[in-house]
């Protein structure tokens, strides 16, 4: 795009090229207006909440009183814990998984377009129907996942999934895990047909085995997409709360909660009816989230760097 | 020979792991609760499809679906129209702050919905838009907003300018040229942020939690929430209540799995 100016033959067209402002203005402001309305606005009010104390009809200002809180907060940092360690597992756990499905596919497995679509779908269903079919999957008498656990005698695993707080979080992880790891198979597959086929057989003629192959040509080969993915997911476990609400609410003893519905809770269920304090909250966590999704940018392109 | 039959089994055991879950779920729409209770994985012995117009008529999905129905289409077709328009400006006009203002919008996609939904409760109230179906609308749009710029202007990005140039020398006003130049060669790409669009606001549940609280304005997802809480034990029943919840969505998938699949992975394949 911006090479285009050099390429234009005719000067006489680009000395006409003035700048239509009325156009411009008329075309962004419409979205400027619902931006700022519905998005700017209320950052900036969410800031401003945050060195209050917001009660109905009744606003006073209070410093930094909700920050030096904050910082004392147990269940905050229980919350932050937890979501960070989403937001670091799922990527990880959903990707892996996702190569491998797609490396599957992309060995021409029959019916690949039947399997594409089948894998996809769970990411169509809303978290409402999603965690309503999981909560019967963890049922302790009943649920699939013990059902199966019986049936192949490893009667000792059996156990209240999401009713003990010490695997109550992986076993939430492995519903998104479930949910997303198809969306970024597909991602992956897509990445992988775009790839050079003289590359990838090249290699095979080099006789390379499958680890070698996949570890120095493919995985490179598709890093880009890699990094996307990985950001992309980890992005979305920040922002995890519906899932939870459903399933769980944060408990039991605060293990599945989330930065979301932490939040969530100190604004709209505790009857303190403050809105400041959870203002203070999501005001830190979102500097929190933007800090580490420009690390995750930085890092990443840091490596390209020494690599290239 | 061997590996191949071991890549048979690792797909055949992931799409069980995949779609097990939906499987067992339309089972169990068809079975009464007594019937579950009795073996919740036997296959339906008599179908009860009777059990769909009782959920229906039992609840108020009926409301639910309106009302869903209502504030999607009306967010995506105000979403369509103000995205595309801001997306063709950024793409199609070189101006200085351009990229500012692109990064602008771009940068809301990783805000993490509580820095605005606190504030967003307190301002709907001040308007009087607080539990009602048109504030619920305007959030939806300023929550789509970024993703459909992105996606719309990385395709506009791509129309060659000659074409405009061609068409500015034919007398097309700005207007024209974004109406008839545009939006009919951007078509496939409106159609995937619409279907995408439509499928996250069907889904949709923090902001209309936060922001909707009478009975008879809730949308889907809070809905089968409610229904849920009604229906306690009684799993044959919500078991239903889910199918009537899936459906829809698996009948868009069916006609549109290609496009909704672009759509969703769109921009993550650099």
């Amino acid at each position: 795009m911006e090479a285009a100016p050099g390429r234009r033959p005719l000067p006489l067209i680009s000395s006409v090229q003035r700048q239509p402002w009325g156009a411009i203005i008329a075309f962004l402001l419409p979205a400027f207006t619902i931006y700022t309305a519905f998005t700017a606005y209320p950052v900036v009010r969410t800031l401003w909440n945050s060195f209050h104390t917001v009660l109905p009809k009744n606003e006073e200002f209070v410093g930094l009183d909700n920050y030096a809180a904050l910082a004392q907060d147990e269940i905050f940092r229980r919350a932050v814990g937890n979501t960070f360690i989403w937001a670091c597992a799922s990527p990880l756990a959903e990707i892996s998984i996702a190569l491998l499905l797609a490396l599957a596919l992309f060995a021409k497995i029959p019916g690949m377009r039947f399997f594409r679509v089948a894998w996809f779908t769970p990411v169509l269903m809303s978290y409402v129907v999603v965690g309503i079919i999981w909560v019967w999957i963890y049922n302790y008498d009943w649920g699939a996942a013990n059902a199966i656990l019986r049936a192949l005698g490893l009667e000792r695993w059996v156990q209240a999934w999401i009713g003990n707080p010490k695997i109550a979080l992986p076993s939430l992880i492995l519903v998104t895990t479930w949910m997303w790891t198809g969306f970024n198979m597909v991602v992956l597959l897509a990445a992988l047909h775009s790839l050079p086929s003289e590359v990838i057989e090249a290699a095979e003629l080099d006789n390379c085995g499958w680890g070698a192959k996949l570890w120095h040509i493919i995985i490179p080969l598709v890093k880009p997409t890699l990094l996307n993915l990985l950001v992309l997911s980890f992005i979305g476990k920040m922002k995890i709360f519906d899932l939870v609400w459903i399933t769980t609410k944060g408990g039991p003893l605060w293990s599945t909660e989330t930065a979301s519905t932490y939040t969530y809770k100190r604004a709209f269920e505790w009857t303190t009816f403050d809105l400041g304090y959870p203002s203070t909250i999501a005001a830190v966590w979102f500097v929190i989230v933007l800090a580490a999704v420009l690390a995750l940018t930085w890092l990443f392109r840091q490596r390209d760097r020494l690599e290239y | 020979m061997i590996s191949r039959a071991f890549l048979f089994v690792i797909v055949a055991l992931y799409t069980a792991f995949a779609a097990g879950p939906f499987l067992w779920v339309a089972t169990m729409s068809l079975r009464t609760t007594s019937e579950i209770s009795l073996d919740h994985y036997a296959w339906p012995e008599k179908l009860h499809w009777d059990k769909f117009p009782q959920a229906w008529f039992n609840s108020n999905y009926s409301v639910y679906f309106q009302n869903s129905t209502l504030v999607v289409i009306s967010a995506v077709i105000v979403l369509t129209v103000v995205g595309a328009m801001a997306a063709h400006c950024f793409a199609r006009y070189r101006f200085r702050i351009n990229r500012l203002l692109y990064f602008v919008i771009f940068s809301a996609i990783i805000f993490p919905p509580q820095i605005t939904i606190i504030a967003l409760f307190q301002i709907l109230v001040d308007y009087g838009l607080y539990n009602s179906l048109l504030g619920l609308t305007l959030v939806y749009i300023a929550v789509q907003l970024p993703l459909t710029v992105y996606i719309l202007e990385s395709f506009f990005a791509r129309i060659p300018a000659d074409l405009f140039d061609a068409a500015r020398i034919d007398g097309y006003a700005e207007w024209d040229i974004f109406w008839k130049v545009s939006l009919p060669i951007a078509m496939p790409a409106i159609a995937t942020t619409v279907i995408l669009n439509t499928i996250l606001l069907w889904n949709e549940f923090l902001y209309a939690v936060v922001l909707i609280t009478d009975e008879a304005k809730r949308t889907l997802p809070l809905g089968i929430q409610r229904f849920m809480g009604d229906q306690l034990e009684d799993v044959g029943m919500i078991a239903t209540g889910l199918m009537i919840a899936i459906i829809p969505v698996v009948i868009i998938y069916i006609f549109f799995s290609e496009k909704l699949i672009q759509g969703m992975t769109a921009g993550a394949v650099k």
